[in-house]
């Protein structure tokens, strides 16, 4: 009896300690260890968020640093280096930190550091590079060692979306103050990568950063290494030389989402890139003309040919994961229909002459066409694409490819002399009133704003200027969707595609799960089966 | 001769101050400004003024260039205006590889080059001479990332013998070096080929047969040393297009070199990276003008004369 006891006894302890370790272990069969390479295009000019602001170094230092709150896949706000937040009033916003968190180099996280982070962001000369698309913020006031306060000039409704961006990571005070000039090629943060080195050109690598506050990553070692080619990308991938593909070559995608060995990851990002139009220059001023070219253009076959399904039809001027995005119904409300497209040309006093040109009064419709070539996926083979098919109703547009620092310039200025550009825009903090204020208020046009459209209505003006200070985020997706009503009938842009955020990975890379903002590439909980 | 060479490097001081000013001009002309490009889609008004004027960039081209030579003339190159890294570091950390991968393709070139050519000139016509024909055809004709990526399906993908791109072994550098050294190669054969032909068509050469000088020793000693020179010649203008042409090499091997560097400082307008890039290719070429030069009077004794 005794015996049979003891051994039940056993049994049951065995039992008790086995589940434990298998539970801790973390999700079933996960290994930790190993390197993670990853291959892409470019290097960042620097891992200082205040002075690189694109996804070469986001990609890098979202692992490394992290802000007080963040967007997750779905677009929610969740509490990340801040553990709760309240909205003290219409310019003051009070966030509790989390307790016992510390940065790479052992100096405490606390409501001194984010004092210096924002102070550094906002308040020096020069400010961060992304200080003024945040928002109106003045800084911010330590109010005990876990919580700090962040005050803002004006009332401003995008707030905390702004704050949740990458470039607001809070960084060590110590390593910022010890390395000066050089902090870029030196990142310190409490993220749960820590940075190892940086070969030019080359490599970044990172390691596991086994004092993280929350779980430890698995992965042991993060290399990011360049190749520019994107054909010599693909190879390393096969060849196993790289685990992971930034920017793959979308016409590689169908053999390779075919393949065992492969793993696609795709999501829906947040750039839209699109034909805008100069609104006032005539033959654009007349609304009918700039719907019938809404209605010439024929935005499914340039998806399916030249994107090849490395991005998605817009459903809209915003991408779905922006705060405000509303279905503009741009499909069923300007569906490709030549006849409908010459009906409105007709209307506005466009007839076709003997040549096909759309001609008015001995007038022809010449149109001048402002694009880069590679600044965007494919931007040159859609202009050209849509070029082709103006011409088929007959419009004649006249394309001036330059190189992007001329287009850049020229959009920059406050004259265009253009009809037509292309051009790309991602809501970079994903709320409604980065894009729609900077693109459509009236008073904004370049070189003051992004309004490269010269686009000019009062009402759009009153709701985006309200709702850019509302707190009330219910009212200000109301105002939101209005705006995007408007401008829905009075059409300003033709957007071509919406991009898609694609990695490619072997199929022995687990656990990574795409962002639809292109530079929160999220490693901490990838493992790799092998 | 040490004062000739002294001479002409001296040469060397207008050349940089022609360059540097050139340099400057230019980015100056063409549209797009460095600030604006740095900060991009975000920057305003006052974020765009403010870090002009903390890179001195407000100040006028004249203001700036002096400014710019007397750093120089202490040694001091500038900061790059889009990294704010020291751009002797900059340099310092591509000039290495260049010359890595330049020396590597132009000793390739060389050998291979000059062993078919000579090889050619000795026995022409014959099917040896025709392989090597088509071959330089297909050398300066075929686009370097064409043969760049083949090489890498090729050894990389199928046969899994070489590594993708990058650097750090010679392992490394071989498939970006052959990839460079086509082109040249393929000159420096055809002019190794009709430079010796014509040679040994010379008096002196049958002389020398004439004698009982053993054929090595003629083509070799007699043939080859005075068609040197006008291979030397190309050579001296090859090194300057493998220092600058190797941008499309550097794309496709992912070779961390000088010419990547170049291309990312004129879409930056990034005018000081480009201006110390553009010198340290300037002084090679000096330095390479002075020792072709010099070689003549190696080959040709009456040269040193002079």
């Amino acid at each position: 009896m005794r015996r049979r006891e003891g051994i039940l006894a056993i049994a049951v302890v065995a039992l008790i300690l086995f589940g434990i370790g298998w539970a801790t272990e973390g999700a079933a069969g996960e290994k930790r260890g190993g390197t993670l390479t990853i291959v892409r295009p470019t290097d960042p000019v620097s891992l200082d968020s205040n002075l690189e602001t694109t996804a070469p170094g986001g990609w890098v230092y979202y692992n490394i640093i992290e802000p007080l709150l963040e967007m997750d896949e779905q677009g929610r706000l969740q509490p990340k280096l801040a553990s709760s937040w309240q909205v003290m009033s219409a310019t003051k916003i009070r966030f509790k930190l989390r307790p016992n968190v510390k940065f790479h180099d052992g100096t405490p996280f606390n409501a001194q550091a984010v004092k210096f982070t924002i102070d550094r962001a906002f308040n020096e000369k020069p400010p961060a590079r992304w200080a003024s698309l945040a928002g109106p913020f003045t800084g911010a006031e330590v109010v005990d060692d876990l919580t700090v306060d962040i005050t803002m000039k004006d009332p401003y409704g995008p707030a905390l979306r702004s704050l949740a961006m990458v470039y607001v990571g809070i960084v060590s005070p110590t390593a910022v103050k010890k390395f000066g000039q050089d902090y870029g090629r030196n990142p310190v943060g409490t993220g749960p990568f820590k940075f190892v080195e940086w070969k030019t050109n080359t490599s970044i690598t990172l390691e596991r950063n086994n004092d993280y506050w929350g779980d430890k990553t698995p992965l042991d070692k993060v290399v990011f290494k360049v190749i520019p080619e994107e054909g010599a990308r693909m190879i390393a991938l096969r060849t196993g030389d790289a685990d992971m593909v930034l920017l793959p070559s979308p016409a590689e995608l169908p053999t390779l989402k075919k393949d065992p060995k492969f793993t696609v990851h795709e999501v829906v990002g947040g750039r839209i890139v699109f034909v805008g139009m100069n609104v006032p220059k005539a033959p654009l001023d007349d609304i009918r003309v700039r719907q019938a070219l809404l209605h010439s253009v024929n935005v499914e076959a340039i998806l399916a040919n030249i994107l090849e399904g490395a991005a998605v039809r817009p459903r809209g001027y915003l991408a779905p994961s922006v705060f405000g995005f509303k279905d503009m119904g741009l499909e069923r409300l300007y569906a490709h229909d030549k006849d409908k497209a010459l009906a409105l040309f007709k209307q506005a006093g466009w007839t076709p002459g003997p040549d096909g040109v759309l001609q008015k009064g001995g007038q022809k419709m010449t149109l001048s066409w402002l694009a880069s070539r590679g600044r965007y996926l494919k931007d040159a083979e859609l202009t050209e694409a849509v070029q082709a098919q103006l011409k088929e109703v007959g419009v004649d547009a006249r394309v001036q490819f330059l190189e992007w620092g001329a287009v850049f310039s020229q959009l920059r200025s406050a004259t265009l002399d253009h009809h037509l550009f292309t051009l790309g825009w991602v809501t970079t903090n994903s709320d409604a009133d980065y894009s729609l204020h900077a693109l459509f208020h009236s008073k904004l046009p370049p070189p003051a704003g992004w309004n490269t459209n010269r686009y000019a209505n009062p009402r759009v003006d009153a709701l985006v200027e309200e709702a850019r200070k509302s707190q009330d985020q219910a009212a200000r997706a109301r105002m939101y969707a209005e705006a995007q009503d408007i401008l829905a009938k009075e059409p300003v842009w033709i957007p071509i595609y919406n991009t898609k955020e694609i990695m490619v990975t072997g199929s022995y890379v687990k656990g990574f799960v795409p962002h639809p903002v292109e530079y929160n590439l999220d490693l901490k909980r990838v493992w790799l089966d092998r | 001769m040490f004062l000739y060479a002294f001479r002409r490097l001296l040469l060397a001081i207008p050349v940089i101050l022609g360059v540097t000013f050139a340099v400057m001009l230019t980015i100056e002309l063409i549209p797009g400004d460095p600030v604006t490009l740095m900060l991009g889609e975000y920057a305003t008004k006052e974020s765009v003024a403010h870090v002009r004027q903390a890179l001195g960039l407000d100040k006028p081209l004249p203001v700036r260039y002096v400014q710019y030579l007397s750093n120089l003339a202490r040694g001091d190159l500038g900061r790059s205006i889009r990294e704010g890294r020291p751009v002797s570091q900059e340099l310092a950390d591509v000039w290495p590889e260049t010359v890595k991968l330049t020396t590597a393709a132009l000793v390739i070139a060389v050998v291979f080059g000059v062993l078919a050519g000579v090889i050619s000139a000795v026995w022409p016509n014959s099917f040896f001479d025709g392989v090597v024909r088509l071959l330089s055809l297909f050398g300066l004709s075929m686009p370097v990332f064409w043969t760049g990526l083949t090489l890498i399906i090729l050894f990389s993908l199928w046969l899994q013998w070489l590594p993708v791109g990058g650097t750090g072994s010679l392992r490394h550098l071989i498939l970006p070096a052959i990839t460079l050294s086509l082109p040249s190669l393929a000159m420096v054969a055809r002019m190794t080929r009709s430079s010796v032909l014509e040679v040994l068509r010379e008096d002196y050469i049958r002389t020398a047969r004439a004698k009982g000088v053993r054929e090595q020793i003629v083509v070799l000693k007699h043939g080859l040393r005075n068609a040197c020179i006008p291979i030397v010649t190309l050579l001296g203008l090859q090194v300057g297009q493998l220092l600058g042409g190797a941008v499309l090499t550097e794309t496709v091997f992912a070779w961390p070199g000088m010419g990547r560097l170049i291309v990312r400082a004129i879409f930056a307008r990034d005018y000081i990276l480009l201006q110390g890039a553009i010198l340290v290719f300037a002084l090679a070429f000096v330095v390479i003008n002075l020792i072709v030069d010099l070689s003549y009077a190696a080959f040709d004794p009456r040269v040193s004369r002079q």
